[in-house]
């Protein structure tokens, strides 16, 4: 009885092991996705009188990873004491080909908000933005507005798109609650 | 056949000391275990009473106490290796001393007997919490508590998860068995709670400090032993119905066991068990915290078989449960961190409501567990084999309105066991065992990154060996461990696949001694080591912490984690009048992996903290007192306190994120309003915690807020046991926060964001049933 209680236990050990032990396949990590990357945010000013330039500012690999890869990150360029129309492009160009991001965060207006935040705040170097878009129910969005720059000098833009954001009215991030999806720094010049 | 019913018969001398007519339950009834031949006291022994579903353990000397019994018939089980099984019927009905004696498994016997006994009677700093804690606590998570365990505090994030910390250390520095296997559930993670159902223990046991021995790698800071009580095979019915509320999450928690004896297959018996719990929205003071629901149903099923030969016994557990994370404690970049942090009111309103939506987690937990034991004549032989089945699902904040989760996560262990309790060999006690383990863990998928899949099968060897030389015991133990990996990760730019192979290798060894000056008087003394090999997540994490908004990067050249504990502890007790506890414990750690804050990365969302896992040296210093004094009959009083020093050696800084000092006492006053009323009691309870001031003196640089301000919190109960009929039905009130004091604690994530919960008062109720069929199986 005893014997046969430790040759089954041994019996049991033994095919523990060899059944565990051959399934190495089954592991290998799948390639891992951040879900709705976005890395690439494209600022597209026109003045409706033949200017019409993008700017871009690009992280490689967006969000998630160890190594940020190559940051792309233009100047822009524009006339002083003028006013432009622009549009926020955002990307996924990890796909292949890239995928455009801004038509989901179009359909979710509601739930969304990009902040434009000059610094300096006003003066030389400085632009404003106004008029922007409106979600479906009427609340600032502000995808596309207009841009007036100021004298010339240099400055910086912060674009900042917000996730569900407590407070659509806001004019600066923090003002505006919710987190934080975007947030990209394009140096200006205005010359 | 026959012979093993002669060797069976055993004899029981009853000593009646004092008789007084009693019929409340405050009977005493002082027992000793003794070996038939020689009448020398058995050791070790555990003891089990059917009734009472308690259990006991006799010490060095064989003696155990039952305390505080009803006046009844009770069965009593008796388990020692290499010894027989006895099973008496006992009649209580005063104070009284018995002794009991247990014989060797004869010679010739050709059948063995059952033993169910569970080894914890190693040489080691314990704290307890038995059924009655555990039912008076129900619908509190297994962190929540631990709490009440000396030495043992909390890591949680918010009023959901809880994680014990044991003198400072936790998640993947600390092991939780459950039902005799080792918790694998992801446990490194800090927002990674035990998927646990306490109502499955009838007791658990928290053993403080380095355990590496018995219980294998990991053991650094302690062992959480959550043990259910052995399976009725006692011909008949019982059971327990628990119910809960809890006020401020408006939550109701249900919990019923049920155990049946069998009558015609004698030895037969099977328990089910299970526990429904749905919570809303908690409520700090002035506000309702975001999206906190709760949803748990778990159940289990365990038969059992005992023979007087062998037994085998089956057991299933199924935890599943829904965690709603705070909205607020989600933030985007280090931008909205700030913001949520400094503002003074919780950033996201709520009002109240059970419906959990995104951040959540959901957790799926499967146990099943197969043991086979038997006593032979060399001892109690117990082969365990155990599959874990751990299914992590995250769901993040999102943009679109998909139902996938952003994370699911597979950790399946299988784990086996083989454990020779041998008879002791001149006067030499003790066990052997080999221990095999295998793990994979992989991810969907489509997943986020977080940490890579991996497999590891690992082995070790162990032996634990005893002597005792009149007041003195000895207890000397070796193990050694090996643990493989074998490792997938992603790497660069286009995250191609790149396979790790890790080998760890490692002993550990554990001393400890025993001195009992006076049999109300002893001191313990473990010198013990532990280690641990460095987590996936250690090593190859390179993810945003959503909670702290930073970045951890692992670091793949870690070498593991080697502890050293010494732990010295002194415990005197009067009956009925005083037992006083102290506990010194000092804890050297060899490459304590850290996180260190490292450059700062940009991503698109602007840039992040980043914190690298480091290596240094850890030294840990502490105390644990605790004292229980009865002042007037009726009325008790205790006083508990603990203090942890807790060091980088390297630095020669304070380390990061320890428990702060604490104290807490309270009184409780019994007494008895007649017949139907007893057990009343009324208490109140407070606890003092210092804010932690033992920070690095860099800390602005890794952390904002400092640590937040002392507090104290002031919990009050009351209960009764309703006598109905001869069958009890215990009814309680619990407070807790009575003031509703607002307060924050340093080890709690959501320190940044929220205080902790206001007032919630718990109404319980619970009733046991139990029908006998004949007398004993005996």
């Amino acid at each position: 009885m005893k014997n046969n209680i430790i040759k089954y236990a041994t019996i049991a050990a033994l095919a523990t092991v060899s059944f565990t032990a051959c399934k190495k396949d089954e592991v290998a990590t799948p390639t891992p996705v951040e879900q709705e990357l976005i890395t690439t945010v494209k600022l597209v000013v026109t003045d409706g009188a033949g200017f019409n330039k993008t700017f871009v500012y690009k992280v490689e690999n967006g969000f998630g990873s160890t190594s940020q890869g190559t940051i792309t990150k233009d100047s822009v360029l524009l006339t002083p004491n003028k006013t432009y129309n622009v549009e926020v492009q955002l990307l996924n160009e990890k796909t292949s080909p890239a995928t455009d991001e801004t038509v989901e965060v179009k359909n979710e207006n509601t739930e969304h908000l990009f902040v434009y935040q000059s610094s300096p705040a006003s003066g030389a170097g400085s632009v404003a933005f106004s008029d922007g878009s409106k979600d479906d129910k009427g609340a600032a969005f502000n995808q596309a507005g207009k841009l007036k720059t100021d004298a010339a000098g240099n400055g910086t833009l912060t674009i900042t798109l917000k996730h569900q954001p407590t407070n659509k009215a806001a004019t600066t991030p923090d003002a505006a609650g919710g987190e934080t999806d975007v947030e990209a720094i394009f140096n200006v010049k205005l010359q | 056949m026959n012979r093993v019913l002669i060797a069976m018969i055993l004899w029981l001398m009853v000593l009646v000391q004092h008789v007084y007519a009693q019929d409340t339950c405050n009977i005493n009834i002082k027992c000793r275990v003794l070996e038939t031949h020689s009448g020398q006291s058995l050791f070790p022994v555990s003891v089990y009473i059917d009734e009472m579903k308690r259990e006991f353990e006799a010490d060095e000397d064989g003696r155990f106490e039952i305390e505080n019994a009803c006046p009844g018939v009770y069965h009593i089980h008796f388990h020692a290796a290499g010894y027989e099984h006895l099973v008496k019927e006992l009649k209580i009905s005063a104070n009284a001393s018995l002794k009991f004696s247990l014989s060797h498994i004869d010679k010739e016997l050709a059948d063995v007997v059952v033993s169910d006994d569970r080894v914890k009677t190693i040489i080691q700093s314990k704290g307890n919490i038995n059924r009655l804690d555990i039912v008076s606590n129900s619908g509190k998570t297994l962190g929540d508590m631990l709490q009440s365990v000396n030495g043992v505090s909390v890591l949680s994030n918010g009023a959901t998860i809880a994680k014990p910390v044991i003198h400072g250390l936790h998640s993947n520095r600390i092991i939780i068995l459950n039902n005799g296997i080792r918790q694998e559930d992801q446990q490194w993670g800090g927002e990674h709670a035990p998927n646990i159902d306490p109502f499955l223990a009838n007791n658990i046991t928290v053993l403080k400090g380095a355990a590496g021995v018995r219980y294998g790698t990991d053991a650094i800071g302690g062992v959480v032993l959550v043990e259910p009580s052995p399976v009725r095979t006692m011909k008949g019915w019982d059971g327990e119905v628990n119910l809960a509320g809890f006020s401020n999450t408006r939550m109701g928690v249900a919990s019923a066991t049920v155990q049946h004896g069998f009558k015609y297959i004698k030895g037969l018996g099977i328990r089910l068990q299970g526990t429904l719990k749905q919570g809303g929205n908690y409520s700090i003071p002035g506000y309702w915290v975001a999206n906190t629901g709760t949803e748990e149903q778990n159940y289990s099923a365990t038969i059992a078989y005992k023979k007087a030969h062998f037994g085998v016994e089956a057991f299933y557990s199924h935890f599943n449960t829904k965690l709603g994370i705070y909205r607020g404690s989600h933030t985007g970049n280090q931008v909205d961190l700030m913001a949520a942090i400094n503002s003074d009111t919780p950033l996201v309103n709520a009002g109240f409501s059970y419906k959990i939506d995104r951040p959540m987690q959901h957790v799926v937990h499967d146990l099943a567990k197969l043991k086979v034991n038997a006593d032979t004549r060399a001892g109690a032989i117990s082969l365990v084999y155990a599959y874990q089945h751990n299914y992590r699902q995250e769901y993040d904040i999102i943009r679109g309105t998909s139902d996938k989760a952003q994370l699911n996560l597979t950790l399946n262990t299988q784990t086996l066991n083989l454990n020779l309790e041998h008879k002791p060999i001149a006067g030499i006690s003790g066990q052997v065992g080999i221990d095999g383990v295998y793990q994979e863990n992989y991810m969907q998928d489509g997943d986020r990154v977080f940490i890579p899949n991996y497999s590891s099968p690992g082995l070790a060897a162990y032996i634990i060996e005893r002597y005792r030389l009149n007041k003195l015991t000895l207890e000397v133990g070796a193990r050694y461990d090996y643990r493989h990996y074998e490792v997938f990760n992603p790497e660069g730019n286009n995250q191609t696949i790149v396979r790790y192979l890790f080998d760890y290798s490692n002993a550990s060894g554990t001393i400890g001694l025993r001195y009992k000056p006076k049999p109300n008087w002893e001191w313990n003394a473990t010198l013990a080591n532990a280690w641990r090999a460095p987590q996936a997540s250690e090593l190859f994490s390179s993810g945003l912490h959503h909670g702290a908004a930073r970045i951890e990067l692992g670091d793949k050249n870690l070498q593991p984690e080697k502890a050293y504990s010494l732990n010295i502890e002194t415990a005197y007790n009067v009956p009925d009048k005083l037992h006083a506890e102290l506990s010194l414990y000092t804890q050297y750690i060899n490459d304590f992996i850290y996180l260190k804050p490292d450059a700062d990365i940009l991503t698109i969302r602007g840039y992040f903290k980043s914190f690298r896992y480091t290596q240094t040296n850890a030294w840990l210093n502490g105390a644990d007192a605790s004292v229980k004094y009865s002042v007037a009959k009726p009325l008790e009083a205790h006083l508990k306190a603990s203090f942890l020093f807790a060091r980088d050696v390297q630095q020669k800084d304070w380390l990061m994120l320890m428990p702060a000092d604490r104290i807490s006492g309270g009184f409780k006053y019994t007494f008895s309003l007649g017949k139907t009323f007893k057990e009343v009691f009324l208490g109140v309870d407070v606890r003092y915690v210092f804010r932690q001031w033992r920070i690095p003196a860099n800390f602005d640089q890794i952390d904002y807020p400092r640590p937040p301000a002392d507090y104290f919190v002031l919990d009050a109960e009351a209960g009764v046991t309703i006598m109905r009929s001869g069958h009890p039905i215990y009814l309680s009130i619990t407070v807790i926060n009575a003031l509703n004091q607002q307060y924050r604690d340093y080890l709690d994530a959501f320190r940044y964001f929220i205080n902790q919960p206001g007032t919630n008062v718990v109404l319980r109720l619970r009733v046991p049933f139990n029908f006998y069929g004949l007398i004993s199986k005996n």
